[in-house]
């Protein structure tokens, strides 16, 4: 990343910061101290959390002072630099990675699993090569034969529950 | 004496058929995910660890480690071949291992890294054996007070050391993975944390799937997204080494033996750091510096040394301290839970055997990365030539699997894909991911410890300062903090100055 474009995050990040410390702090002084059952109000539940809180509020303001004084707040959002970024080779592999992951992770144990991982791999393989008929075969046929060897191996050699 | 007789004893128990394959079969899969880039050494452990999970306690152990030692070595070979470590332990090999393939050495590269890392492991294997009773046993003295603030110094030295150039990033994530860990059912009370009402919550984040997302899944996306490297064929000639190159250099392997093994040992620091500080320091020391970046051999032998050493040192404060020194050595630690060891200082007492059969296994493992490393280079050296688009999606599945292995919960692949994402956008902003993995690890140590302490005292937090372990750690944690500041660099900087001066003085007088 850039340093402009590292300051514009650290901006971000910060601001998440400041609100999940501040969050976490609001929720752990409301936790229940267990005093009304004897118990010593230092063993309350949202004491660490409480003070991890403060702790993150902490640095959080710290980097947005940082990030601030280094203009990470000059953002200049614009349509065609979000098309423009969409449409680099690197981000569109990222997104096809993560979508079809993503995608496999959500029909797990909907579809059978040997079935599913088959057409994950053969998704995944087919999105980053040449689209001709022989690719497609090789595709498929590696897909079927990686997906069965890891159902078999993990399923009955390691004895693994499959999904 | 009695050591070493106790340690010719494990490692008789060791040498089965059975278990000689097992340990020759995890290394070689250990050195092939190392040479594997998006494979990392903490993600086979992860993931062979939910596979051995029906084994027996020492044979499981046993594997790991093979596969641990074997994966850090590894990553060597694409180091030296592709300029691409196959894990972050390997980055300093690129320096001087991949000129040397360049110049036409790839082979004798390769058989210096093989050296280097057999040595560095076994230095590493003795210093494991001399100190981890010392540490143990000096551990027993520890109380809540001493525990807390081992974890909060082990978060700070983490976070320094995995972030050079911008601490705060390691610290940020350090506590991040603190607060993650008091996600779910907390000890003293049994009240639900941070749940929602959600039951699986409620559970809390189990470590081996966060792992695997933050170390397996972030990494698959992280190599689909760069550009695809060519291979370029590399002829490889003669492996074994050449004596006269190893002798050369003793005292570089020795220093850097020691320097890989003392950083393996910080809390969560790792291979990567006691590779490239080993190759700092044989750099600074070196008479032929001049060749360093250019296909040094010492440069080399540094490098893989310190970062073989690492291993065993990582391993020091996971028996001793329950504290791991690396990522890979708290997938260990887990594992060791797991099946029922406890590490800690009470190993020394409840199992003393333990440390013996750990010297024995990093030994075997050792001996069998050797072997394994000098031979069938040229067979396995091939598996480099598989596209990543078909390797990924395998890593991916493996991912999967590894979460779900262990309580067969889908909500464990839920979390392996959320830390996943969390960990690419991480690495993207330069935060480092070792402290957040520690921070989940030392979470539950923090969190009772310091409830604990403050119940003792009744809130008085003095006692976290006058006890003498407590102070040491306390000052340690503050010069770590202090030292990133330029305002105490520049202190630092007046001080020398001023004792230099004192010492002119009082000489000419």
């Amino acid at each position: 990343m850039k340093p402009e474009d590292m300051n514009k995050a650290d901006f971000f990040t910060s601001i998440f910061l400041f609100l999940l410390g501040l969050i976490v702090f609001i929720i752990s002084i409301g936790m229940p101290t267990f005093r009304e059952l004897g118990a010593n109000h230092y063993s309350a539940p949202g004491i660490v959390p409480g003070i991890l809180g403060i702790i993150l509020l902490f640095m959080g303001v710290i980097l947005f002072i940082r990030s601030f004084i280094r203009k990470g707040y000059k953002i200049q959002l614009s349509f065609q630099g979000l098309i423009k970024f969409l449409k680099n080779d690197s981000i569109k592999r990222f997104l096809v990675a993560l979508f079809l992951s993503i995608f496999y992770v959500i029909l797990l144990g909907k579809i059978n699993y040997f079935l599913l991982t088959t057409i994950y791999i053969f998704l995944f393989v087919w999105s980053f090569e040449l689209k001709t008929k022989k690719t497609l075969f090789f595709a498929l046929l590696e897909a079927v034969l990686i997906a069965a060897c890891i159902s078999y191996v993990f399923r009955y050699l390691f004895l693994v529950i499959l999904p | 004496m009695e050591g070493l007789i106790q340690l010719g004893q494990e490692l008789s128990k060791l040498l089965t058929p059975r278990l000689i394959f097992d340990v020759l079969w995890s290394t070689q899969l250990g050195i092939m995910v190392g040479m594997l880039p998006g494979l990392t050494a903490t993600m086979g452990v992860a993931l062979m660890t939910t596979l051995t999970y029906k084994f027996a306690s020492s044979h499981a152990v046993l594997i790991l480690i093979c596969m641990y030692i074997g994966a850090i070595y590894g990553g060597s070979r694409t180091a030296i071949l592709l300029n691409i470590p196959g894990t972050p332990a390997n980055a300093a090999t690129t320096v001087d291992g991949n000129p040397l393939a360049k110049q036409g050495k790839a082979g004798r590269a390769m058989g210096i890294a093989t050296t280097g890392s057999f040595l560095g492991s076994l230095f590493g294997m003795i210093m494991l054996a001399i100190f981890t009773p010392i540490i143990g046993n000096a551990a027993l003295s520890f109380h809540s007070f001493e525990y807390f603030w081992l974890t909060i110094f082990g978060i700070v030295i983490c976070g320094s050391l995995t972030a050079p150039k911008d601490p705060l990033k390691g610290w940020i994530s350090g506590f991040l993975g603190l607060f993650v860990a008091t996600i779910g059912m907390e000890a003293m009370h049994a009240y639900r944390r941070f749940s929602f009402g959600n039951v699986e919550l409620a559970g809390g984040i189990q470590l081996l799937p966060a792992m695997i997302g933050v170390f397996g899944f972030s990494e698959v996306l992280m190599v689909m997204k760069q550009p695809a490297v060519e291979i370029v064929s590399n002829k490889i000639e003669k492996v074994i080494p050449n004596l006269k190159d190893i002798v050369k250099y003793w005292k570089t392997i020795i220093r850097s033996g020691f320097i890989g093994t003392i950083i393996g040992a910080i809390p969560g620091v790792g291979e990567d750091i006691g590779a490239w500080v080993s190759y700092d320091f044989a750099k600074k020391a070196s008479k032929e510096k001049e060749k360093y970046g250019k296909g040094s051999i010492e440069g080399l032998i540094a490098a893989e040394t310190g970062n073989n050493a690492a291993v065993a040192g990582a391993i020091i404060p996971v028996l001793a301290l329950a504290v791991p020194g690396s990522a890979p050595a708290a997938v260990l630690l887990g594992a060791m839970l797991i099946h029922g060891i406890r590490p800690g200082p009470l190993l020394m007492i409840e199992n003393p055997t333990f440390i013996y059969q750990v010297v024995a296994m990093l030994f075997l493992a050792t001996c069998a990365m050797f072997i394994l490393g000098l031979s069938f280079i040229r067979v396995f050296v091939k598996i480099l030539i598989i596209p990543r688009q078909k390797l990924m999606p395998i890593v991916f599945a493996l991912c999967v699997i590894g979460s779900y292995a262990l309580s067969a919960k889908m909500f464990d692949i839920l979390v392996m894909t959320v830390f996943g994402i969390i960990g690419y956008a991480m690495k993207e902003m330069d935060y480092p991911v070792a402290p957040l993995v520690l921070g989940i690890i030392l979470g539950d140590l923090l969190d009772s410890n310091l409830r604990r302490s403050l119940i003792l005292t009744n809130g008085n937090i003095l006692s976290f300062f006058t006890r003498p372990i407590s102070l040491v750690f306390f000052l340690f944690i503050l010069i770590t903090i202090f030292s990133q500041m330029n305002w105490f660099k520049n202190l630092l900087k007046t001080l020398q100055l001023f004792i230099k001066k004192l010492f002119l003085k009082i000489k000419m007088s």
